[in-house]
């Protein structure tokens, strides 16, 4: 299993991993409360990228790497890198109201 | 394996944090999944229309298995209940102590001035 030594390249290559296939990569994680670990793992069914970690500030920055994974599985992999600001920008969006009839 | 509605999933979810406390682990997966057959695929595709992908999350405490998608309208939603609940229960996670990093410098301090000599004031 390829344990992965650096949150960022972790995340980079699981991005990757998953605009390369979106139909098969899935993202796994375990949490154990009582060793209290917590590892990542994500997958194409060809390779394999693992993260364990024990530390609660990697658990924040898994947090927003579940917003990234959520994203870009909902809306496509397509989606532009900047994805937790986008995912702002479309709640900011004003819903454009049609005026109705001309009068 | 159990589908379930948005809100209903996180509230099992959350039940399985608690029980899992004193031992055993949760396992959460997300894949994307249009939930939609190979031939309806093809035939969505050939269509012309843009397939709907949405965001399959199962849950297992390896006892029981709870599932639901997500789609992109209901994602942030999700996302944000999501997130609080796994806050409120990872707390088993060590906090990094910066203490810890400065005590052997602090050390490595004192071993350093205590061999050099003071130096005199002028």
């Amino acid at each position: 299993m390829v344990y992965i030594v650096s949150w960022d390249e972790f995340v980079d290559r699981s991005v990757q991993l998953f605009k390369a296939d979106p139909e098969s990569t899935r993202y796994v994680f375990k949490y154990r409360h009582c060793d209290g670990k917590l590892v990542l793992k994500v997958t194409d069914n060809k390779e394999c990228l693992k993260f364990k970690t024990d530390q609660a500030q990697e658990a924040r920055k898994m947090e927003k790497l579940n917003n990234i994974f959520f994203t870009l599985m909902a809306r496509g992999p397509d989606v532009d890198l900047s994805e937790v600001n986008g995912k702002e920008q479309m709640e900011t969006q004003p819903v454009k109201k049609g005026r109705g009839r001309k009068q | 394996m159990v589908l379930l509605q948005l809100d209903p999933f996180l509230n099992e979810l959350t039940s399985m944090f608690e029980k899992s406390k004193e031992k055993g682990s949760v396992w959460v997966t997300l894949k994307r999944s249009s939930l939609k057959s190979k031939l309806q695929k093809r035939k969505l595709s050939a269509a012309g229309e843009s397939i709907e992908y949405r965001c399959l999350i199962r849950a297992t405490d390896a006892k029981k298995t709870i599932s639901t998608s997500v789609g992109a309208k209901d994602h942030l939603r999700f996302q944000a209940s999501y997130a609080t609940i796994l806050k409120a229960h990872m707390t088993a996670l060590k906090k990094r102590e910066r203490k810890d990093r400065k005590k052997p410098t602090e050390a490595e301090k004192k071993e350093s001035t205590s061999t050099s000599t003071k130096p005199k004031k002028l």
